[in-house]
């Protein structure tokens, strides 16, 4: 805007003057494309990318070259002056011509390709043609020069001549330009850009409508003023400073905006951090390909590190529990080779040697190309030592509870258990007397006295193991998942009960499926609760006839990788309204019971991931009380 | 092994329990013949042989008590020495009540055993003596006339031969002839005499009908 007001205020006062305006007029044309070109030029020196900024400042040039021609044209003197200064002129033309093109292209990324290798190697062509011939393109011959008066006194030489009617070629070139800006325009108005379509297609179209039209007709004579390219220029130069200033303008705009998203940014960050910090949220992010690990001020500390020490995995995982390292180690590799979700709980023990408990969560980000290559992880970890705690202690009771009710029914088992021991002691006695009484005999039989001994032996390891097994239920210890078969194990509780189930009148029959999956469970508290469902079933039969006493344990692997054990009994049955209150804690149907077995067996079944239910039989009475553990698979621990 | 040697039939069903005491009773220089179920043993026994059964209460299908009821049923009458792991009362009495002999708990000391186990020969014996006993009384019973058997119902009452004559509508002379029999016939020699051996296969006095 400064230029052209300042340019039009010059205008006017050189006119008032009456001075040699044209002159005036002419270099500040050339002046004013000059000064756009070295704008362009400059943006061109700082974005090297932007070749748009390079070839519009080439055709600011040309068009002050060619307005430094044109004032020649209006001061030669002589015909051969002005037929050199035209031949001169072509070239700027030229390349006049090819930088618009480019620009187009460059910057509105419009106009057909066709359309302007057609316009520019016509130019081409009538450049050559400008310098084959002896005078110039636009001339055969130039007989005379006259003097045109302009408004205001001056006077501008016009040339006088035979057209040349190669001319036609650069007219020809023209036209093509002219066609591909149309095209350009209506692609870029059709892209939705209408304001850039209007401004720069638009001026492009009118400057190459006036000075061409207008060339064309002076040059063949129709009218006699001098050429005009130059002066038509200035609508590409108005559309440019227009456009120029606006890019200032939305380059402003955005900086602000700019500023506020920045301000907006760093918020959601302060906030983010506050979020980070009430939680009690370490954050990370591990460059898995240069393998670095970036971690919050909070992460750094959580995990004993001081602030400024680099950190990769391998130092992450110096810390962590060594009995948890594999497991670690195993879910990241499972997240970076699967879905990208990671997720662990380890034990990690910093430098001050404090045991903390830790759980992590985090994505993978996959690289989008490159097969998706795992390209960083993102993360939080968090400090759980007081859940793990409070887990451990409640796991602590549930142990101690479940203790509870073994040693309360062994209570109610313990005629049965003394009988279980009383046998193998009973023989013993009675083998020992017997020996004594052999070797009283004058005649000793010593093979007599070697199968007592070999008896002794055996019943006192048959007394031993009643021991043991009592003992390990007795024991109050922290419950061990191992493999397990549980027909061993109901075997095992069979033998304990052996004596309550002769004493209750009931027969066993065992149902159990030969190879059985194992399942990851504790020894002793399944024991105790096939020892429980057992004598629940006794006690639900005092009042069959004693034929029907029968007790059937029966063990399957299902379809859904568990196994199922489950213990019919053919007693008085439960009512429906009732089947599931009897796993509720201190319900009891019995005169001795504390009505807590059926509870904790339900809170041990259900602490190894399993099931326990109770169903009424469908043919004849009584219940089955069914319990269901997942197999067990390799590797687990 | 002859039939007329006494055994003790030992029946438990714990393999090891019952070994050591066959081994216990064999030493003490007892006859033992052993079984491991009540079953195997109601297959075996009859009413001839003399002994004794030493039983373990504790057992499946059939119980010691069962067992017990079972051989009372089958008239056998071999004396019953009862084992058990825990004796409580009621089950003791129950036994006892139903004829047991005595009832030992284990672990049994042998001493006890051996003893309850003389005891129970003896009294095995003394009861087969006393049932051949009866049944010779019965014997000779048998070989009485209605009249005389008459007539003997009357002695046993204590009444005199012209009381008894009167009763039966005949004279004191006849009843006497009829009493002599009586006497010779059940190998008395005195009225005492005859009044045991009734007493022996449970005959009472005929009633006096005055």
């Amino acid at each position: 805007l400064g230029i052209r007001g300042s340019f039009a205020i010059m205008l006017y006062s050189v006119a008032r003057a009456g001075m040699d305006w044209v002159t005036i007029t002419w270099s500040m044309v050339a002046a004013a494309c000059l000064t756009l070109a070295a704008v362009h030029f400059s943006i061109w020196m700082r974005q090297r990318h932007a070749g748009a900024h390079f070839v519009f400042s080439c055709s600011a040039v040309s068009a002050a070259a060619v307005a430094g021609f044109e004032l020649g044209m209006m001061r030669s003197q002589t015909p051969e002056q002005y037929e050199s200064i035209v031949r001169w002129t072509h070239p700027a033309i030229f390349t006049l011509v090819v930088s618009l093109v480019c620009f187009v292209r460059l910057y509105l990324h419009a106009g057909r390709y066709w359309l302007a290798w057609g316009a520019i190697c016509l130019r081409g062509l009538a450049l050559v043609l400008n310098f084959a011939f002896p005078t110039n393109l636009n001339y055969l011959e130039i007989t005379g020069i006259r003097q045109v008066a302009f408004p205001g006194g001056n006077w501008v030489s016009v040339a006088e001549g035979r057209a040349n009617p190669w001319t036609l070629v650069g007219q020809l070139s023209s036209v093509l330009l002219l066609i591909f800006f149309v095209d350009a325009l209506i692609t870029v108005w059709r892209r939705g850009d209408r304001r850039r379509a209007i401004v720069l297609c638009g001026s492009t179209i009118v400057f190459i409508v006036l000075a061409a039209g207008h060339s064309a007709l002076v040059t063949w004579g129709v009218i006699q003023t001098p050429y005009f390219i130059s002066i038509a220029y200035l609508g590409i130069i108005a559309a440019m400073g227009y456009e120029l200033s606006s890019d200032v303008v939305r380059a402003a705009l955005l900086g602000r905006q700019l500023q506020t998203n920045e301000t907006a940014l760093r918020d959601s960050e302060q906030r983010m951090d506050l979020a980070a910090a009430a939680a009690g949220l370490a954050m990370w992010r591990w460059d898995i390909g240069r393998d670095e690990v970036w971690m919050s001020d909070r992460g750094r500390t959580l995990f004993g590190y001081s602030s400024s020490e680099p950190l990769n995995l391998d130092r992450l995982l110096q810390i962590v529990h060594p009995d948890d390292r594999d497991a670690l180690v195993h879910a990241i590799a499972n997240s970076m080779n699967g879905d990208g979700d990671y997720e662990s709980e380890f034990r990690i023990i910093p430098a001050d040697g404090r045991m903390r408990w830790i759980a992590g969560r985090g994505r993978v980000e996959f690289s989008n190309v490159n097969g998706n290559k795992p390209l960083r992880m993102r993360g939080v970890s968090i400090d759980i030592t007081d859940r793990k705690q409070a887990e451990l202690e409640s796991q602590q009771q549930r142990a101690e509870l479940a203790h509870l009710s073994r040693v309360t029914m062994l209570g109610e088992l313990s005629a049965s258990l003394a009988h279980e021991l009383n046998q193998p002691l009973a023989a013993i006695l009675s083998n020992a007397e017997a020996a004594q009484r052999f070797l009283a005999r004058e005649t000793v039989d010593l093979d007599e006295v070697r199968a007592i001994l070999k008896d002794i032996i055996q019943d006192d390891n048959r007394a031993g193991e009643v021991i043991r097994r009592l003992r390990l239920l007795l024991k109050k210890g922290e419950p061990q998942r191992q493999e397990l078969d549980l027909n061993e194990t109901i075997q095992d509780v069979l033998k304990l009960v052996n004596s309550d189930l002769l004493n209750h009148r009931v027969s066993v029959h065992t149902e159990l499926e030969a190879s059985l999956p194992a399942v990851g469970a504790d020894r002793v508290q399944m024991q105790q609760v096939l020892l429980n469902l057992i004598m629940n079933g006794c006690d639900a039969m005092t009042d069959t006839e004693v034929t029907d006493r029968d007790l059937t344990l029966r063990s399957e692997s299902t379809l859904d990788n568990a196994v199922h054990v489950s213990v019919v009994d053919h007693g008085c049955g439960i009512p429906p309204a009732h089947i599931e209150k009897v796993f509720a804690p201190f319900f009891t149907t019995k005169v001795t019971g504390m009505g807590l077995g059926l509870a904790v067996c339900r809170t041990i079944i259900s602490a190894h991931g399993g099931r326990l239910w109770a169903s009424s039989n469908a043919a004849g009475p009584g219940v089955t009380f069914h319990f269901a553990l997942p197999q067990l698979v390799r590797g687990d621990k | 092994v002859t039939s007329s040697d006494p055994t003790v039939f030992l029946i438990d069903d714990d393999a090891s329990v019952l070994r050591a005491v066959e081994r216990l009773l064999r030493a003490a220089g007892f006859h033992v013949s052993p079984f491991d179920s009540p079953a195997q043993f109601l297959e075996q026994c009859d009413t001839d042989i003399r002994g004794c059964i030493v039983l373990d209460v504790q057992m499946p299908h059939v119980n010691g008590l069962e067992l017990q009821g079972e051989l009372r049923a089958k008239e056998v009458t071999l004396p019953i020495i009862f084992l058990t792991g825990h004796g409580d009362i009621p089950m003791t009495v129950r036994a006892l009540k139903q004829g047991a002999l005595d009832f030992l708990t284990k672990p049994i000391q042998g001493e006890a055993l051996i003893d309850a186990v003389r005891a129970a020969i003896a009294s095995d014996a003394a009861q087969r003596l006393a049932r051949a006993e009866v049944a010779e009384i019965r014997r000779r019973l048998a070989t009485l006339t209605p009249r005389e058997y008459e007539v003997f119902g009357h002695v046993l009452a204590g009444r005199l031969n012209k009381q008894t004559a009167a009763d039966l509508g005949t004279v004191e002379k006849t009843i006497k002839v009829h009493r002599a029999r009586v006497m010779d016939k059940m190998q008395a020699r005195s009225v005492a005499e005859l009044v045991h051996l009734a007493e022996r296969a449970g005959i009472a006095a005929s009633s006096h009908s005055d």
